[in-house]
């Protein structure tokens, strides 16, 4: 036995009060009053004195003891008492709905319903079978749990709830799912109830390894039977070929989540041009993957394509975004170009021109390029954008010359520069060098013992670069170290970083995303289609962020950058087993109304009848008194 | 005490006059000398005897011209009658306080009286009404017809509810007043404190014939009070301060009904007309039912 809607100590506190005024209620009622009657001689016997007052402070207990009767039964009916323990108390339950990505796919033998569908209407049935007080939240559960009502006693506010709830581009997270409609259970104030489950239980594998359910007073699956032959694309990858100029590297992963072997074709069009096809086998709950290549520079989407069609056709088709491949225009003025040919023909981003310095400033192509390098030359005017200066002339140098120095012995390489990633000192012999005399804006890329040898300097608004070399490292025993091409690709990194970043395009599904670093320790940048920053967290070496729809996301991560086109559903991997001590099914009606036996109709009942009665019985207006007064009313009317 | 009882319509409407009109008063005894009422009386003969001759005069009722004495004696004489006085009908119309203290059984009463009256006017009985208290006041005395019946009613709406019952004072007045015998009515609670039974029984002894309707409110009989009451006699002012419960009700009520069978025995005894009406008993029911059942009227 216990009360519902009032602890015990308000119960008593609010009887009490109610006790109190009755009590001082009934006094002043049965206080003595005056009647003017027609005569005396009926009140006492013949020959017998009438008969004396015998006046108490509780003149009719029988009375006072039903009011009071009464009203305890009223407000035991208002509190919700109810006999039973728990069983009778009004529940919450939380209705999880399976929204994820593959209850989209079509039921074999009607191919106008969905898996959906029949979890909607497993919903509605179990959403019927519980009793009208019991309160009701939806929960939609994707990759993401996501309320879809507060807690409801409206049935058609949760009926549209249920009806409105479509498949999501995400699996299944369900160990999150039940573990938050536990926490709302637990927030709600009242005695938990249901935590059920309406879905065909597809979760990922990595989920799988590490489910952990929540502790659940009560727990129902509502199963969908899934039995689907269903082929998808897992992912799409490309990137840029490293051994060809122009060509894109595809790699294509797909996935058989049925019961029989299957045969797909893939496809790849790009623009409006087949790009290839092949076909693969795949066997039963297996993945396999195959690589194409695509020959463009320019940019357009590439689609991929699975037949034949199945039920489930959101993962049969893949579009993937190729940017166009970047150059660097490089322009060289030098009356001995050959020692830096090679050079700069070695990384097929940069476009080399050469030119002898009697061409320098009669060329307005020179104008946009990206970098400008003036071999031991004293240009007429210093160029506008980026710039390397290799060993310019004592007095027309940008940085002034403290001195020139023969054999200057160790080079140090200033240490965590852009510029200097991957030298080290012993990989450097020079025969000579100018040591210069820095200002205090330029930045110390190499020294020797007098002083820098190598400067760089950029300007407040980072559109121009400069960096000034002492010596000439494409001649003498230099020309033939590692350090010389290292230098020069750091430095033209640092010059176009846009340019020589990897570029990597990756088609895979929506949802939870993972990306490894190559250190750890560069700067991430997450970046949605309109360039709004996506939240993201970065795990041991690699970075992982969440998206729930079809978006398309750019990682940048130090030198690379990797586009995610996030076209195709996150599917399952694997099927859940619920634990043996869930219930199953919908409920029978029977059962439901069992447990919404409440008393407190009764009670009222009760209460009322009592009261009613010691009015009729004792109260001033009693049925004696109403005989009396209905023919003057009557006539009053 | 006076209570003053304010009427806010006619007594008695038009339809329920209507209805009246079919009824008629009756009486048990027969009056030597007098006519009237619709009993066939146990003397022989008509209701006019001849008492003498006149002479014709113009004007004179044709009807009554002795026509054999005029062939003969070629003279018009005129037949005389002497007419015998009809039975008196008087209605002792209760008008002490304690009429209104409870329940409105003045009003009640009124109307009763007004009916009573009608049924009278209609079969050309000559009533008089006397209300009484502790004496006999003025009374009205109606007959001719349905058409006198205004004045009564008029007469009737202008009484007012006061003073201390005094039956044997009153039954002496009207036995001085009033010696020839007749019906008479009474219409009253009959809460006279010394008793009422002796006087009544002083009407039946010189001659008269008693219909006695008795009055009372549902409280006068089954008071709904409870607990510590101050009793205050509407007509005396004397006060009784007790503790009622359902036992003390219960003999109230045993001793009511012994007083009221003490009136009806009285009227039984003396080969009258006994009538009980509580007031919240519709008038209609109270002369169409219980007034026709004792055959009070008919």
């Amino acid at each position: 036995m216990f009360l519902l809607n009032l602890s015990l100590g308000q119960f008593l506190a609010i009887f009490g009060a109610i006790g109190v005024f009755a009590v001082a209620l009934y006094l002043l009622d049965r206080s003595r009053r005056k009647q003017v009657v027609a005569t005396l001689k009926f009140w006492s016997e013949p020959g017998r004195p009438a008969p004396e007052s015998r006046r108490k402070k509780i003149q009719q207990p029988l009375s006072l003891l039903l009011q009071l009767l009464g009203m305890l039964l009223l407000l035991l009916a208002i509190a919700g008492f109810t006999v039973g323990g728990r069983q009778n108390a009004r529940r919450d339950h939380v209705l999880v709905l399976d929204t994820s990505a593959w209850m989209g796919a079509l039921l074999p033998n009607r191919p106008d319903a969905t898996l959906m569908d029949l979890a909607r209407a497993n919903a509605l049935g179990w959403l019927r079978a519980v009793p009208a007080e019991d309160r009701v939240l939806v929960l939609r559960a994707d990759g993401l749990a996501t309320p879809a009502t507060s807690w409801e006693l409206d049935r058609r506010n949760i009926t549209r709830a249920i009806l409105d709830s479509k498949p999501g581009s995400t699996t299944l997270n369900l160990s999150h799912s039940l573990d938050f409609a536990r926490q709302l259970q637990r927030r709600s104030g009242s005695f938990a109830g249901e935590i059920v489950y309406a879905g065909p239980g597809r979760i990922s594998a990595a989920e799988a390894n590490n489910m952990t359910l929540p502790d659940m007073p009560a727990f129902r699956v509502l199963t969908v039977n899934d039995a689907i032959e269903n082929c998808g694309l897992r992912s799409v990858g490309a990137r840029r070929s490293q051994t060809d100029k122009g060509t894109w590297d595809v790699l294509v992963r797909a996935r058989n989540y049925g019961r029989i072997p299957h045969t797909v074709q893939l496809t790849l069009n790009f623009g409006s041009t087949p790009q290839g096809s092949q076909s693969i086998d795949l066997p039963p709950g297996q993945e396999r993957e195959t690589t194409f290549k695509v020959h463009t520079i320019a940019a357009g989407v590439l689609e991929t394509r699975l037949y034949p069609k199945d039920p489930f056709g959101a993962d049969n088709y893949a579009a993937l975004e190729l940017p166009s491949m970047r150059t660097l225009p490089v322009v060289v003025y030098s009356e001995q170009p050959d020692p830096i040919r090679p050079v700069l023909a070695a990384d097929p981003r940069i476009a080399a021109e050469f030119r002898p310095v009697v061409q320098y400033g009669l060329n307005e192509g020179a104008a946009n390029a990206g970098l400008i390098i003036l071999d031991r030359f004293d240009p007429p005017s210093v160029p506008a954008g980026n710039s390397l200066w290799i060993d310019p002339p004592a007095g027309k140098s940008p940085v002034p010359v403290k001195e020139r120095v023969d054999h200057p012995g160790d080079v140090a390489w200033t240490p965590d520069q852009p510029l200097t990633a991957g030298l080290r000192a012993r990989d450097v012999q020079i025969d000579s060098t100018s040591v210069f005399d820095p200002g205090p804006n330029l930045t110390r890329i190499a020294e020797v013992e007098k002083g820098p040898v190598i400067v760089a300097s950029a300007s407040t608004d980072g559109k121009s670069k400069m960096v000034v070399m002492g010596f000439n490292p494409f001649a003498g025993p230099m020309r033939y170290e590692l350090a010389t091409p290292l230098l020069l690709a750091n430095l033209l990194h640092w010059v176009a970083p846009d340019v020589f970043r990897d570029v990597d395009v990756t088609t895979q599904s929506a949802g939870s995303v993972t990306m490894p670093l190559t250190s750890g320790k560069e700067s991430v940048q997450v970046l949605t289609e309109a360039g709004a920053s996506l939240p993201f967290n970065i795990r041991g070496r690699a970075v992982e962020f969440f998206t729930g729809e079809s978006s398309r996301v750019r990682v940048i991560a130090g030198n690379s950058e990797r586009v995610y086109s996030l076209t195709l559903p996150e599917m399952w991997d694997v099927k859940w087993a619920p634990p043996p001590t869930a219930r199953k099914g919908i409920p029978a009606f029977n059962e439901s109304v069992r447990r919404s036996s409440d008393l407190w109709p009764f009670l009222a009942l009760l209460g009322a009848a009592l009261l009613i009665g010691e009015w009729l019985a004792y109260g001033r207006y009693s049925a004696t008194r109403l005989r009396i007064l209905k023919p003057r009313l009557g006539k009053a009317a | 005490m006076s209570n003053s009882v304010v009427s806010t319509g006619p007594l008695l409407d038009q339809e329920f006059l209507e209805r009246l009109e079919r009824l008629t008063i009756h009486w048990q005894k027969s009056f030597a000398g007098l006519v009237g009422g619709h009993n066939r009386s146990r003397f022989a003969g008509g209701g006019q005897e001849f008492l003498d001759h006149r002479h014709f005069h113009q004007g004179d009722d044709l009807r009554a011209v002795n026509w054999r004495a005029f062939m003969r004696l070629d003279k018009m004489f005129l037949k005389m009658f002497q007419v015998e006085p009809r039975v008196p009908v008087r209605m002792l119309l209760d008008t002490s306080a304690s009429m209104a203290s409870a329940g409105d059984k003045f009003t009640y009463a009124r109307r009763l009286a007004a009916s009573l009256c009608y049924v009278g006017l209609v079969r050309l009985d000559t009533i008089q009404i006397l209300p009484f208290a502790a004496r006999l006041h003025e009374g009205k005395t109606s007959g001719g017809g349905r058409h006198r019946y205004r004045p009564v009613a008029q007469f009737l709406e202008g009484l007012q509810p006061e003073g201390v019952t005094d039956f044997l004072t009153v039954v002496r007045e009207f036995l001085n007043d009033f010696p020839q015998r007749g019906l008479v009515i009474v219409l009253s609670d009959f809460l006279d404190d010394p008793g009422c039974e002796r006087a009544l029984q002083y009407l039946a002894d010189y001659g008269n014939e008693l219909m006695l309707v008795q009055l009372w409110a549902d409280e006068d009989r089954t008071p709904p009070w409870t607990g510590e009451v101050d009793f205050v006699n509407a007509e005396s002012g004397e006060k009784l301060r007790m503790h009622v419960d359902d036992e003390a009700r219960r003999k109230y009520t045993e001793a009511f009904d012994l007083f009221a069978a003490g009136i009806r025995q009285v009227a039984l005894r003396n080969d009258g007309k006994y009538s009980g009406l509580p007031t919240s008993m519709p008038l209609e029911d109270a002369i169409f039912g219980t007034m026709v059942r004792t055959r009070s009227i008919a």
